[in-house]
């Protein structure tokens, strides 16, 4: 039960790492530039779906790189209050960037 | 000592950016405030543990050298990310003493098993 | 819920998250032991920095915070002294012209972080490029 956050582009070696660690009952929540791994149809967001973990992105992050109207459907756009209500749900929280 | 598990993941290496130095700052701190933190190199960061670093000609202290004196601190849980040895082929590198090559279950379990993550 | 942040990011994108996250944990009724920046992101306490007209003023908006909701902020001192950023104490007993840190900071020992950890329930990291 972690909840990752992913701050780097899927391009960056950081997106691998994270990915070899998320786990089915993980969450994942995409900022900064992690936004861009909910682009839909992108390799990237294909192989966030495989790992079977829970997916968010931060809503303001997504919409500022206009990410928003092309999200994966397996993703779900957050604002920081449930940012701040999956920190209650998940007891540790792993910083990736 | 504290009952809080804290687990330290350094997964930046030590001479590009400051994170590394950092890492180790923190888990001396902690070592300091007896909390005996628990050190995961995963990634670049196993690169922090090459035995023979000498950065006299970049104006820096020596990181090895830094790590090496964890123990004095009762800090001796350390855990090195084994594919990562492997990616760097440094899988016959001499690790610090007592530390415990893991694989990738071997992490997630390590991360299962902390109160709270530091990442960085 | 108790939480302590750690901001390991320079002013930007997450550093600003970091923000973003305090104020909403406090509106759901969370507390928070204190925010400590550590590495670049003690950066987010700079008062010399000059942002592009409108544009987020990064350590402005920490200062506010502090200011209203009397949320702890320390800087990590050995990561500041390094980067610039001093204390009237700091700037004096290096003999530097003046104060460089945003009000609203404090500057003090990784200690503050762990203490803030052990007393916690949640704690959360905040990492990045600027």
């Amino acid at each position: 039960m972690i909840l990752h956050t992913l701050n780097a582009a899927p391009e960056q070696g950081v997106f691998q790492q994270c990915l070899g660690q998320l786990g089915t009952t993980d969450a994942l929540l995409l900022m900064g530039n992690g936004v861009y791994a909910a682009l839909d149809g992108s390799p990237a967001a294909t192989r966030l779906l495989a790992t079977g973990a829970t997916l968010y992105v931060l809503q303001d992050d997504a919409r500022a790189a206009g990410v928003l109207p092309r999200l994966c459907p397996g993703v779900k756009a957050v604002d920081y209050a449930t940012f701040v209500e999956l920190t209650e749900q998940f007891p540790r929280q792993l910083a990736w960037y | 000592m504290s009952a809080v598990k804290l687990l330290l993941v350094c997964r930046h290496a030590p001479y590009g950016n400051s994170l590394a130095r950092s890492t180790l700052d923190t888990a001396l701190a902690a070592g300091a405030f007896d909390m005996a933190p628990t050190l995961l190199f995963m990634a670049e960061g196993v690169l922090q543990l090459l035995p023979e670093q000498d950065p006299t000609d970049v104006g820096t202290r020596n990181h090895r050298k830094v790590l090496d004196s964890l123990p004095l601190y009762d800090i001796d849980q350390l855990y090195v990310d084994g594919a990562a040895l492997a990616e760097y082929g440094l899988t016959d590198m001499p690790l610090p003493e007592g530390a415990v090559v893991v694989d990738g279950d071997g992490m997630r379990k390590l991360l299962q098993a902390a109160d709270h993550l530091l990442g960085f | 819920m108790k939480y302590a942040l750690l901001v390991l990011a320079p002013p930007g994108s997450a550093s600003y998250s970091a923000l973003h996250f305090a104020r909403a944990a406090l509106e759901r009724g969370h507390s928070i032991e204190r925010v400590f920046f550590l590495d670049d992101g003690v950066n987010n306490g700079l008062d010399t920095t000059v942002p592009p007209q409108g544009e987020r003023d990064i350590p402005a908006l920490w200062g506010a915070f502090a200011r209203e909701t009397g949320v702890e902020l320390v800087l990590c001192v050995s990561s500041a002294v390094r980067r610039g950023l001093l204390d009237a104490t700091e700037a004096q007993r290096h003999e530097k012209p003046g104060p460089t840190v945003t009000e609203g900071f404090t500057i003090g020992g990784l200690g503050l972080l762990l203490e803030a950890s052990v007393a916690s329930d949640r704690v959360l990291t905040f990492g990045g490029q600027a």
